[in-house]
């Protein structure tokens, strides 16, 4: 008796779980379909992470790259920004790698050692791809020759390229009677104290400050200051970590003291980003960074903004920041000519490029519909050449993205409160990091090293 | 009991008022923010009541297809491991607690270490497990392993059935019923409260899982709900559409909510066990 | 000299039929319990000694695991955000024991007649049911400094709140408040089934014994519900060595200087941020290892005061 109860209860499960079976076994991703022809036709997996605007605007241009390649079907696998990268990890690890994905520039080192990305160098000289007619920072973030990146064989084209500019105010300047900033001449950083003096006020009478100059992360604005000023978080050849300099420590001085020593920012200055965003939004605030990918939330704002060079330190010229985000295609994908179209049209097709500049959430990677869209002086921002200048002339990228890992490039960050909140001072703060940082990245260029042999 | 007087429960009747507040506050806003417009999200001061108030991220939601596969995928999966994997834990539960076996303190040890080891260090291997016998993109990862059981709720199974005495089990064997009668016809019906408590949880654990489903789950019609969800974070927190996802959050959770009132009385009613000491 | 043969014999069958019987038992034992074991051995075993082996590697995820001894071990010990973020882990589950309390002395009140039990049940539940993603989003805002929800409820008292997840000192204390807000719910709903398991008639025979209501506690519920509470505080402990969710999205930098940072986030970072999928394993081999003991431990001082009803 018993044991019969338990054969049932055993077959049920095995049952239950062989059912699933059948149902999940009709629905299992196959590799290829049926073209038109009946033919047997090939797919193509192009993971990618993004909003709803940004996914439509690939669907346009992978509905041009199908129109063109009958037989050809591109499977766009959407994933959660934060876990990007674990994703793409997992499906390395299982032998399951899309055929054509995003890549992070800090990443194509350590894909490329591991033999995952596909060397596009010969297939796009071979194409008609226009490189000349690619921002040219876009372009060499991918190029990688085994030691450094920026130079080398190409291992992945721009997906986007991120200027990170300086916005101001310009409502708030002119109901303080403030003159505008120059959109072609920086600051000098006293010359941004004044004004900033200037915008900190008690605008309605009651007692109290509810207007500040500004309210900058440090995690995304201190290299204006450090680059402009001259100093650097590497040497050239990336080997050593160099922010114990003076030029460096009066960089990081210079930042903290606008919150410690002249009150430019809101007290509860501790940025916790959307924090001060949304005071920026509110128009409580004069200067502000601003990323093309800000553009279309700020379309809604009550004032008027525009785009001005960063402030300059002690070498006169500005300095910034750019990021981008790469297409890289798989080195064990099937169908190595059709991914490698792909990734091009992905980064370079008109009708995809023009259809992200209209939901405002990137700059073109073409030069020339670049410079186009920023002739339209009209709109706001109307300085929108400030971007481009950013690209092309005085933009760098972050320290991290030309090193193995950014472990080192991350403790900066994480200790950095005290000399922000003033309670150290930046020169001390730069000594006794800098031999922490240097230590992750020897350990870093050792992991390079033991990858790449 | 006669004996509560009404005053002591009119006081506690009016912490649990406050309490409730601070319990259901943050999710009020969940719902008031689904009905912002996207700016309105950010406004400062932050309002409650959207101005103007839209349906609108409610509208783009019932429009993304992915929503109605997710609700489907999130119900095949939550509803498979509960239910198969709930008469595997309980027929568990009832072993370790009343049958007699050598060693059995020591595999429950061990079948707990299951839950010690953190999950981002058996993942990859775990994935890489499936991806060789070809599960990626599928439900099964998300549906198989749960169906061998799950060790909170032997746990807690376990511990409830220490309060049944072994003297009715005792009984019965000496009446003649086989074991699997014994536990169909004494345990099962004594734990049902317990069984209803952990179901719901578990239910719920498998409902709003995201990670495993992030990982296993690429073509969007094979996603759950959580990631569809999770997939609408733009790249740039500034893009993300957040009265979207509150809409598609305060969706996700009618479902467990329900499930929760319907075995909620299942969970309070002690009528078994009461009329077994009788 | 007949009767005694017979008894001898009854007694044989006695014993034989017992040590069936035994057998029987158990066979169903096994039987109940192999399913579970096999899922273990399948799932989580092999996986995990996968991830042991690749802890004496310099495995970066994507790769090769080539051997490195003890090489991670070693750096572990000396990795002094290792130590933070453990120090920090076992902070956080300072919420355990005032979740419990919490949630016993809801349950207790509960199980009164109090009008609106039903729907205050649900709404103290919600909060359990809710993803933690939408959770941790809703708090990241209700902390912010300046305009969160918290600090908007003690501007009304006319207190200044701190800016919660950017202070050193508040952003642990923020973390415990979430959680225990997130999780009274569900121990709530085990003591209220534990409570009302408990029969009235024990409780009547106590008021006639001349028990107060005190003494009717301490004698009666409390010890009806320690296996519940035993049960909480084990998987409370395991699950909160392992909090990551709730972390990475509200202070994804691991807030400010790593104090927000537990182990789980840590190494999550090591593996997927720094290419260093030995490291992370090796991490967790050793947090596994403390949990396990901890856990070892709790199960041997439970056994001592085990209470069972016959």
């Amino acid at each position: 008796m018993m044991n019969r109860k338990r054969f049932f209860s055993a077959t049920l499960t095995i049952a239950s779980i062989l059912t699933l079976a059948a149902c999940g076994g009709a629905n299992s991703s196959t590799s290829d379909s049926t073209g038109a022809d009946g033919e047997e036709g090939k797919t193509l997996t192009f993971m990618f992470r993004g909003g709803e605007d940004e996914k439509k605007a690939y669907e346009t241009a992978i509905a041009a790259y199908e129109a063109e390649n009958p037989g050809v079907q591109v499977e766009i696998i959407s994933t959660d920004a934060d876990q990007y990268a674990t994703k793409l990890q997992a499906s390395i690890a299982g032998n399951d790698i899309p055929d054509v994905f995003y890549v992070g520039q800090g990443d194509v080192m350590a894909y490329v050692d591991n033999g995952i990305l596909m060397d596009l160098t010969e297939a796009v000289e071979n194409s008609d791809f226009d490189l000349d007619n690619v921002w040219k920072y876009g372009v060499d973030s991918y190029r990688y020759d085994g030691n450094n990146i920026g130079s080398g064989n190409i291992y992945g084209l721009p997906k986007d390229v991120g200027p990170f500019a300086l916005g101001y105010n310009k409502t708030m300047f002119e109901e303080m009677g403030i003159p505008l900033p120059d959109i072609d001449v920086p600051y000098t950083w006293d010359e941004f104290v004044d004004v900033g003096l200037q915008l900190t006020a008690d605008t309605d009478g009651d007692g109290e400050v509810d207007q500040w100059a500004n309210g900058f992360n440090v995690a995304w604005s201190l290299q204006a200051f450090v680059w402009s000023n001259g100093a650097d978080f590497l040497n050239e050849d990336n080997t050593k970590v160099t922010i114990d300099t003076p030029e460096f420590a009066e960089a990081l001085q210079y930042f903290a003291d606008l919150q410690n020593v002249h009150n430019l920012t809101p007290s509860i200055a501790q940025a916790q980003t959307l924090d001060t965003y949304q005071r920026w939004m509110n128009g409580e605030i004069g200067f502000f960074p601003v990323g093309p990918w800000d553009m279309s939330t700020y379309e809604g704002l009550d004032f008027e903004y525009d785009l001005i060079p960063w402030p300059a330190g002690s070498t006169g010229e500005s300095a910034s920041f750019v990021g981008s985000l790469g297409i890289a295609v798989s080195e064990g994908t099937e169908y190595k000519d059709e991914a490698v179209e792909l990734a091009m049209y992905l980064s370079t097709s008109e009708e995809g490029q023009q259809q992200l500049v209209d939901a405002q959430i990137q700059i073109p990677n073409l030069i020339d519909m670049a410079e186009e869209w920023a002739s339209d002086t009209e709109s706001v921002p109307s300085n929108k050449k400030e971007f481009l200048d950013v690209v092309g002339v005085y933009g760098r990228g972050l320290p991290a993205a030309t090193t193995y890992t950014s472990e080192w490039y991350d403790e900066f960050f994480i200790n950095i409160q005290p000399v922000l909140d003033g309670d150290q001072t930046a020169a001390d703060y730069l000594k006794s990091v800098q031999p922490k940082m240097q230590e992750l990245l020897d350990a870093s260029i050792m992991q390079h090293e033991q990858a790449a042999n | 009991m006669k004996r509560e007087s009404k005053v002591s429960n009119t006081i506690i009747f009016f912490v649990l008022l406050i309490g409730a507040i601070v319990m259901i506050a943050p999710l009020l806003w969940m719902v008031s923010t689904s009905f912002k417009d996207k700016s309105g999200v950010f406004s400062l001061p932050p309002e409650w009541i959207p101005a103007p108030f839209l349906t609108d991220a409610y509208e783009r939601l019932f429009e993304l297809d992915q929503l109605w596969s997710g609700i489907k995928n999130s119900i095949i999966v939550s509803f498979s491991v509960t239910i198969v994997g709930t008469i595997t834990s309980s027929l568990a539960a009832f072993s370790f607690a009343k049958l007699r076996l050598p060693f059995k303190n020591l595999i429950f040890l061990m079948l707990l270490i299951g839950i010690m080891i953190p999950y981002p260090s058996i993942m990859i291997p775990q994935f890489v497990i499936f991806s060789k016998i070809g599960w990626v993109n599928t439900l099964f990862p998300l549906i198989i392993p749960g169906m061998f059981g799950n060790i909170t709720m032997i746990f807690f199974l376990k511990q409830y059935l220490s309060n049944v005495p072994d003297s009715i089990i005792e009984a019965a064997k000496i009446d003649g019923a086989g074991y699997f009668q014994i536990f169909t016809k004494l345990i099962f019906p004594a734990i049902k409260p317990a069984i209803a408590a952990q179901f719901i949880l578990w239910f719920m654990g498998a409902w709003n899982d995201y990670l495993a489903p992030l990982l296993y789950l690429n073509s969007p019609e094979k996603q759950t709900l959580q990631v569809v969800i999770a997939n609408l974070n733009a790249s740039y927190a500034i893009q993300t559409d957040y009265p979207l996802i509150m809409a598609a959050s305060v969706i996700s959770l009618i479902p467990v909510l329900t499930i929760f009132i319907i075995f909620q009385k299942q969970i309070i009613e002690s009528v078994a066990l009461s009329a077994v000491k009788g | 000299m007949e009767v005694t043969d017979k008894k001898i014999t009854d007694v044989n069958k006695n014993i034989k039929r017992k040590s069936q019987l035994y057998k029987d038992e158990q066979k169903a034992a096994i039987a109940f319990i192999i399913i579970p074991v096999i899922g273990f051995i399948v799932f989580s075993m092999i996986p995990f000694f996968i991830s042991l082996y690749a802890s004496f590697t310099d495995w970066n995820g994507i790769g090769q695991m080539n051997f490195i001894g003890l090489a991670n071990y070693k750096s572990l010990f000396k990795d002094e955000y290792f130590w933070k973020t453990l120090y920090n882990t076992f902070y956080l589950m300072l919420g355990i024991p005032i979740g419990l309390m919490i949630s016993f002395l809801l349950a207790s009140a509960l199980s009164r007649r109090i009008v609106g039990k039903t729907i205050f049940r649900v709404i103290y539940y919600i909060p359990v049911v809710s993803s933690l993603a939408a959770i941790s989003i809703l708090w990241q805002w209700a902390y912010n400094g300046d305009f969160g929800l918290v600090n908007q409820v003690l501007d009304i008292f006319g207190i200044q709140g701190p800016n919660w997840l950017q202070n050193v000192n508040t952003v642990k204390p923020a973390i415990i408040i979430m959680a225990v807000w997130k999780g009274v719910g569900y121990s709530m709903l085990l003591y209220l089934a534990a409570i009302q398991s408990v029969p009235r008639t024990f409780y009547e025979a106590a008021e006639l014994d001349g028990a107060n209501a005190f003494q009717r506690f301490r004698f009666i519920t409390w010890p009806m519900v320690k296996p519940i509470t035993f049960f909480l505080i084990v998987t409370n402990i395991i699950g909160g060595s392992q909090v990551f969710t709730e972390v990475n999205i509200m202070t994804p930098t691991g807030g400010p200087q790593y104090s927000s940072a537990t182990v789980v986030w840590y190494l999550w970072r090591q593996a997927f941020n720094n290419w260093k999928m030995g490291y992370a394993s090796a991490i967790s081999v050793v947090l596994g290892l403390i949990i396990f003991i901890i856990t070892a431990l709790q199960f041997y001082m439970n056994r001592r005061s085990n209470y069972k009803l016959d």
